[in-house]
């Protein structure tokens, strides 16, 4: 019996038995519940970075935001490859990958193939182009655990590793995503409360220019939600960037001791 | 002690071996080496001009290209076009064609036991026939560790896997030098008796890896004889064709 | 200009880090004639070398290992299958062409070693038994790959937790979850005392660089890259040899440089069986 079920992939994984049961959101109620890590609908989950990972990169970055562990290296810049064009300004090359075990069941993280084109179009915005004219700079982001919101951490950890690079920007990139449940909006939600959501925004910005360099909104949201929900984003990566930005300060003043 | 080998050889008798050089006509050198029913056939090309990328254009370039008897190359195949292509770096004059590239390909006819070893003396035999400069011959020769402890040689593909453990083992051929004894010894070891290349599978005590070596090298030394004449005899024909 | 001779010369004039760069083997000769290497180790010592175990959370065990600044996260995932059992070495990520070469080393390595007892992976005999995919991630490298991988394979095969899982009634494998064992366990776990494996004798390897009658363990990328010849010694904690490696080279192994890397080998399969034994024994302080 068991070997018919495997037959086809020789191998499954089972979910724990207790992740079927639904977590008590009551859509259409104002009942307050609470989430399951115990933080506020408005309240983001601690965030940790550190610069200098990796010693053979140019530049590397390491992010840590609840369960989330990302770790993003820059390459370069360097001579582009042969095939390419001339160009005036330098080119960035991005890459997302997931460790086959960052996700509960294993080889998952595949599934976000799209990420790699987000990073790129959420950091050309920020990149000083012109200042690496026929060259290429490369970001390679692993995400090393998924716990939600995979791509605002990448986003504002590759910043963080542009920045250690010595990347010429505009302003440091941080990220923050909102969900919507129902009536409630919750931001930086956790995988377990992304698989529950009715809709999601993601921004990314330029907290110091108070420009945005990449918008998403997916699913239903209503324009009064809408509204709150960016606002609570932009303030979010306005506080992220404060703590990315004491992150490279601690970094710099410890080269010079 | 030592019990008689299914085909009937004592421990350290090797197969018959067969080489011959200059089998395949476009290629710029070539060879077919067997030892039993294992049987290579190994073609070399160059050296063309240009390295590939990541490569050190300051030296030649050597590029190996494993053909499998059927199928696609697996980690196995990749893993032995590293092993010879860093073997035969090693016996190469690198310096002498800079930024050149030379290709050698690797067909497997028939697989009966000790495979990569076979590939190697057929890649240096055919690496002789296409006039590349060489520091040096290498011998390969595969020793196997028996349950009882023992050593025996060049193992049938039968053999390889009732065994508790193997090595390959390649070792550069005697030398035949006008230079006094001792100055072509290292710490009081003839030259050949170093390691170009050592591959080993399964465990084995520190002890009985030594005793492998030590019948490695024994054995080696006939390798590199039959090398050594295979190549005289055919020498003749080789300046009466240029001729 | 440039030739050989003429650096020996320059060297006293020129600024250190551009010697360096124009004359990398020298620069080391020089160090290694006064036994002594350039980031200030003796020839035959290893770098620091620090283990992290439970690193991936969402992973059954993993653990992050650090020699020097090359660090690799190796981390185990159990799926249950169903006819045969097998461990799948796999590495991925970096530097690509050494990938697919390493992982079947480490693979071997292993696998004839014979650390794990591939019986204690059986489920229901016959019926069910556990897959367990080892994923190894280089996330720097620089030099000594292999000796890294294998440690990150080995430390996470030693915080291995095998999860509780039961029979259901359609005869399908169910996991139980951490938080209701006990409380509703009107299934009985197949698994209880199963946890973790046994490692019997367990392979740790030491990559030394053989240049001139010079023996450098634990090389880094650059000592790598200058000096070709590499020798990878595997020794189990019993002090058998389960691979001798060294695929190629300018340099010739002699019987003595054999014995003198196996050596170097033994004294460092004893300094990391020691900081594994630290490991373990310090996560089951907390």
């Amino acid at each position: 019996m068991a070997s018919k079920g495997g037959a086809a992939p020789s191998t499954y994984t089972h979910a724990p038995t207790n992740k079927t049961r639904r977590p008590p959101f009551f859509p259409d109620s104002d009942v307050d519940w609470l989430r399951s890590d115990g933080r506020g609908f408005h309240q983001c989950r601690p965030a940790f970075f550190r610069t200098g990972a990796v010693n053979s990169a140019a530049g590397s970055a390491y992010a840590e935001s609840g369960k989330t562990k990302v770790i993003v290296s820059v390459f370069g810049p360097k001579e582009s490859k042969k095939a390419m064009m001339y160009s005036d300004t330098g080119r960035l090359n991005c890459n997302v990958s997931y460790t086959t075990f960052a996700t509960t069941v294993r080889g998952h993280g595949s599934e976000n193939k799209e990420f790699s084109t987000m990073l790129h179009k959420a950091l050309e915005g920020a990149i000083v182009l012109e200042s690496f004219p026929k060259t290429t700079v490369d970001v390679f982001a692993l995400v090393l655990e998924s716990g939600g919101s995979d791509l605002p951490v990448v986003i504002s950890c590759a910043s963080l590793a542009l920045a250690d690079a010595g990347i010429t920007m505009y302003d440091l990139v941080a990220g923050a995503s909102v969900s919507c449940l129902g009536r409630n909006l919750i931001i930086d939600p956790i995988s377990e409360e992304e698989s529950f959501q009715d809709g999601s925004l993601m921004i990314t910005c330029m907290p110091c220019h108070y420009e945005v360099t990449q918008l998403t909104i997916t699913g239903k949201w209503s324009t009064a939600n809408l509204n709150e929900a960016m606002q609570l984003c932009l303030d979010a990566c306005s506080k992220l960037a404060k703590i990315m930005r004491s992150c490279l300060k601690e970094a710099a003043s410890a080269s010079k001791d | 002690m030592e019990s008689e080998r299914d085909d009937g050889r004592s421990p350290s008798q090797l197969r018959p071996l067969s080489c011959a050089r200059n089998v395949l006509h476009r290629a710029h050198g070539s060879a077919s080496w067997s030892q039993g029913d294992t049987k290579v056939l190994a073609a070399v090309y160059g050296p063309k001009a240009g390295t590939k990328k990541n490569e050190n254009p300051e030296k030649a370039c050597i590029e190996v290209i494993w053909k499998p008897k059927t199928g696609q190359i697996g980690k196995q195949e990749k893993e032995f076009e590293m092993i010879l292509k860093r073997t035969l770096q090693s016996i190469c004059i690198l310096t002498l064609n800079p930024n050149t590239t030379t290709s050698i390909i690797v067909q497997v006819v028939n697989d009966d036991g000790a495979l990569l070893v076979c590939a190697i003396n057929a890649a240096c035999a055919a690496l002789i026939d296409a006039g590349i400069p060489l520091k040096h011959l290498a011998v390969a020769i595969c020793c196997c560790l028996a349950e009882g402890g023992y050593v025996i040689l060049d193992p049938t593909k039968l053999e390889e896997q009732k065994m508790r453990g193997f090595a390959y083992l390649v070792f550069p051929n005697s030398v035949v030098s006008v230079l006094p004894k001792g100055l072509s010894h290292v710490e009081g070891e003839p030259m050949e008796h170093g390691i170009i290349t050592s591959v080993t599978h399964g465990v084995m005590s520190v002890e009985e890896y030594l005793k492998c070596l030590e019948r490695g090298r024994a054995a080696s030394t006939k390798l590199s004889d039959l090398l050594r004449r295979s190549m005289q005899s055919q020498l003749p024909s080789d300046s009466s064709k240029a001729a | 200009m440039g030739l050989p001779d003429a650096s020996g010369d320059l060297s006293s004039e020129m600024e250190v880090d551009a010697f360096r760069r124009l004359f990398p083997l020298r620069y080391f000769e020089r160090h290694l004639s006064e036994s002594i290497r350039p980031d200030a180790r003796p020839l035959g010592r290893a770098r620091d070398t620090t283990l992290a175990l439970g690193a991936v959370a969402s992973a059954h065990g993993s653990a992050l290992a650090k020699i020097g600044s090359t660090t690799m996260l190796a981390a185990i995932k159990m799926e249950v299958m169903t006819p045969f059992n097998r461990v799948t070495g796999r590495r991925l990520h970096w530097p690509a062409e050494a990938a697919p070469v390493i992982s079947k080393q480490l693979s071997d390595t292993i696998s004839s070693s014979g650390m794990i007892n591939l019986k204690e992976l059986s489920l229901v005999s016959g019926k069910a038994a556990w897959m367990a995919y080892l994923d190894i991630y280089c996330l720097d490298a620089d030099g000594a790959l292999f000796d890294a991988a294998l440690l990150s394979a080995v430390a996470a095969f030693s915080h291995l937790q095998i999860p509780i899982v039961s029979l259901n009634d359609d005869g399908k494998i169910e996991l139980i979850s951490e938080e209701d064992d006990g409380a509703k366990l009107e299934v009985e776990p197949v698994n209880k005392e199963k946890r973790k494996l046994t490692l019997s004798s367990i392979p740790f390897s030491l990559t030394c660089i053989l240049h001139k009658n010079y023996i450098l363990a634990d090389p880094t990328a650059e000592e790598e890259s200058i000096m070709e010849t590499a020798v990878t010694v595997v020794l189990d904690s019993s002090s058998r040899l389960v691979s001798f490696y060294k695929p190629g080279g300018p340099v010739l192994a002699h019987t003595s440089a054999v014995q003198d890397c196996v050596a170097l080998t033994r004294q460092r399969v004893k300094e990391l069986q020691n900081i594994l034994d630290e490991t373990l024994s310090g996560m089951e302080i907390d």
